[in-house]
């Protein structure tokens, strides 16, 4: 690989110390059976069906003082953050396009994933992850009120726990929202993984990987992601990776379903809450523009009056 | 187009000689040896450009810096930016509206001073173009060592022994500082007394540049 | 409305504020934004570190590689610092390979550790010749609100304070390499370089010195970036660099210069204070 020469590079040769430490070459049996203890709770303390908290205090708006919208979604470990952009003239185009154009893009921190460290270049994965997201957000905003313009949505994924896709569709939906970009409906998108007869609601990444690895028999094993727009009840991407039979994915999409559906409701928490704060600012400077013009009218009262009196 | 250097031995930089004109298809060039450093400089301007680079009130300047290696880096890039900085609060931007200005920086020779020689040749350059500038700038570097000595326009080998190098540009009609930048760490005393040594140096350099116009030139001089 | 009279006469506009004595954001010249720094937010990283100071977010992780020293210096290991603008914290940087703005500061931020020796890369050689530890430092800026360079040495500092070396056990004979992470050691640090960031506007007759600018303030001065840096190290300067701006005479010099002294001596106490809050924490989980 050449070397990049917009960037310091380290020696070409670098590698991971994690690869040197005992526990780094497990076998998939052991990792399987380190997924569940006794008690049938997850690693991090969860049940099989429960999915990480994603109430208000983990999701806010107005991070990115810059941007025109911005979102952050903190769930449990995986720490995304998303900003949008007023829409611009799309560049390298000549033709008109009716509909508006979104122009997404997913990014890993180089210090994000705990396995390896990741290139600053984007790779497939990331490729793959930024049209993965313009297919699920397409469906949610009103493209036919910005013909020939396109909306920049930037995502970047601080730290990789797991649901990654999901929770990026997430925040982009709440940076949309902030952003006053016109939608249909808000957007939410939750995860699940597979590993035989098991259903892992909102994995974390040690449970993906296990999910994602290919085991000796053939069972089920996979994940897989599913966003909806809520009120509408349409769901607006179906993302699927592994194998699994047709009764498997029937049952999962059932309880996708239920899980983008718990979510709203925070969903719309978060923005009401932005909404009602921003119009409690505007009433208190325009209070206080009051307040100043009827002073100023005073002293412009008493000044004509010392003028007429001289 | 060789000056002689002054008597005061605490003054003294490393000769300079310069020809202008030195490329044919510019609008201006200037090749600029200090000592054993060389740089050639091309500028060319005022330039018709893209709709999307003009800017409405003055021109847009562009520095291209290329290393005697050929491959870029990423400190190519810094000097780019701080040649891009000094030459614009130079130039008279606003007589050159919706206009580009270019100026190409070659490295030939870099035995220490180099960023310092490359801002005088851009200099020359920019005369030698006849763009209008607000002021002419000099630039000196100097080294400081481990028993705080500072010497003016180092050699190599006094680069090897230095605990600091800086370099300073200043401008023509008031003396003030139009660009700096250091390496190496010192303290507060020896950073104000080097400022005061290279301010008095640059002297020297402005009138080598009056040298050099009045020998290019019929009416002055 | 003051927005519309911002856009059609910005600089009017920037000069009603200068002319009182205060800038549009209601801050005086030389009082500077609060800083608010946390560190080990990323789990995934050796040592993280997030600072916010006023609009400005940069967030630093540290990864742990190991590599063979080069060549030429068999007993130094790496330290690599990178700066990355995304798309993601302003307008002004579009998507794709680093710009010319992200290579100068990457450039600025890496000298200045440099030229401080906070780390002595000795420290960082394993077994000479044979195996040394790699620092990969990337500083992620999440929003930019101006005084970039500052922010980024501060998180920097932050992280390699917190950063914990894992001990490393190597076999000559059989060129086998165990890591044990549960025996950690703290990176030796020598010295804590501080930058602080100036914009110089010359207003009238006179040069106007802005401690801290915002990106606005940054702009109104001539564009990229921050015109003077200056970077205390434990008393002694270890980086000046100015460009743009307005020019500088030698009294703005002796003010700034004392600014920054100031400066780096507070960076320098909410850093310890952070790291010590995080620390007893950590012990007492």
């Amino acid at each position: 690989m050449p070397q990049d020469y917009r960037r310091f590079n380290g020696p070409e040769d670098s590698v991971s110390y994690k690869r040197f430490t005992k526990d780094y070459l497990k076998p998939y049996n052991i990792l399987n059976d380190e997924l569940l203890n006794a008690k049938e709770l997850r690693q991090d303390g969860r049940a099989l069906t429960e999915a990480r908290s994603m109430c208000m205090f983990f999701a806010t708006t107005q991070v990115v003082s810059q941007a025109k919208g911005s979102a952050y979604v903190e769930r449990d470990k995986t720490k995304i953050i998303c900003s949008v952009f007023d829409p611009r003239e799309i560049p390298h185009q000549n033709e008109f396009s009716q509909l508006g154009q979104i122009y997404c893009e997913v990014k890993f921190a180089t210090f994000s994933c705990p396995r390896k460290r990741r290139p600053h270049a984007p790779d497939a994965e990331e490729k793959a992850l930024s049209v993965a997201l313009r297919k699920a957000l397409e469906p949610a905003v009103c493209r036919h009120l910005f013909p020939n313009y396109q909306v920049d949505v930037f995502v970047y994924i601080l730290e990789h726990d797991g649901a990654c896709l999901s929770n990026a569709i997430n925040a982009a939906g709440l940076a949309l929202a902030d952003a006053a970009v016109p939608m249909y409906d808000v957007i939410t998108a939750s995860t699940i993984a597979v590993v035989g007869d098991k259903i892992f609601v909102d994995p974390t990444e040690s449970e993906e990987y296990v999910a994602l690895t290919s085991p000796e028999t053939n069972i089920n094993h996979g994940v897989i992601i599913l966003s909806m727009l809520p009120e509408l009840k349409q769901i607006s991407d179906f993302t699927h990776i592994g194998s699994m039979d047709a009764e498997c994915i029937t049952n999962a999409m059932d309880i996708l379903e239920k899980e983008c559906i718990k979510i709203v409701p925070h969903v719309q928490k978060v923005i009401v809450a932005n909404l009602v704060k921003g119009f409690e600012e505007r009433k208190k400077l325009e209070k206080e523009a009051a307040e100043r013009e009827q002073l100023l009218n005073t002293k412009m009262e008493e000044w004509k009056k010392l003028l007429n009196a001289g | 187009m060789i000056t002689d250097n002054d008597e005061l031995k605490d003054f003294k930089l490393r000769p300079m000689k310069c020809e202008c004109n030195y490329l044919n298809r510019s609008d201006g060039s200037a090749i600029l040896s200090q000592g054993q450093t060389v740089a050639v400089v091309s500028v060319n301007g005022p330039l018709d450009i893209k709709m999307q680079s003009q800017s409405i009130g003055k021109a847009t300047l562009e520095v291209l810096f290329s290393s005697k290696g050929g491959k870029p880096s990423i400190g190519d890039r810094y000097k780019e930016h701080v040649i891009r900085q000094t030459c614009e609060s130079a130039i008279l931007g606003c007589l050159y509206p919706r206009t580009g200005i270019t100026v190409t920086i070659q490295e030939l020779e870099d035995y220490g001073g180099f960023l310092a020689c490359c801002l005088n040749a851009c200099c020359l350059a920019l005369l030698n173009a006849g763009l209008a500038m607000r002021h002419t700038f000099a630039a000196v570097s100097c080294a400081i060592d481990e028993q705080g000595n500072i010497q003016l326009d180092p050699a190599p080998a006094q680069l090897e022994t230095s605990r600091a190098t800086m370099t300073f540009v200043f401008e023509s009609r008031e003396k003030s500082l139009v660009t700096a930048f250091t390496d190496g760490s010192y303290s507060d005393s020896a950073y104000s007394e080097a400022m005061e040594r290279c301010r008095s140096a640059s002297d020297l350099v402005f009138q080598f540049y009056k040298q050099i116009v009045s020998k290019y030139s019929y009416v002055i001089g | 409305m003051s927005e519309v009279y911002k856009l059609i006469h910005p600089v009017k506009f920037f000069n009603d504020y200068i002319s009182k004595n205060v800038r549009p954001d209601g801050r005086s010249f030389s009082e500077q934004r609060n800083i608010k720094l946390n560190v080990d937010a990323i789990k995934t990283a050796d040592a993280s570190a997030l600072i916010k100071c006023g609009n400005t977010s940069v967030i630093c992780g540290i990864k742990l590689e190991l590599a063979t020293p080069k060549a030429e210096e068999p007993n130094k290991g790496f330290l690599i610092t990178n700066v990355e603008l995304p798309p993601l914290c302003s307008s002004k940087y579009r998507p794709g390979p680093p710009s010319d703005s992200a290579q100068v500061t990457s450039n600025i931020v890496s000298d200045i550790i440099n030229n401080s020796k906070c780390v002595d890369l000795t420290d960082l050689c394993i077994v000479p010749d044979k195996l040394a530890w790699v620092l990969y430092c990337d500083m992620l800026c999440l929003d930019n609100g101006g005084s970039l360079v500052d922010a980024c040495i501060i998180t920097l500092m932050a992280s390699l304070k917190t950063l914990r070396l894992p001990t490393v056990t190597y076999d000559p004979e059989t060129e086998d390499i165990k890591v044990d992470t549960n025996v950690q050691t703290k990176l030796k640090l020598n010295g804590l370089p501080i930058a602080t960031s100036f914009a110089i506007y010359k207003y009238m007759d006179r040069n106007v010195t802005l401690v801290d600018p915002s990106s606005y303030e940054e702009d109104m001065c001539g564009g990229l970036g921050a015109n003077l840096i200056l970077c205390y190290n434990k008393g002694f300067l270890c980086s000046s660099q100015k460009f743009g701006g307005s020019n500088f005479s030698v009294d703005c010099e002796e003010k700034a210069l004392k600014i920054a002294k100031e400066r780096a001596q507070l960076a320098e106490e909410v850093i310890d204070v952070c790291i010590k809050n995080y620390e007893s924490k950590t012990n007492t989980v």
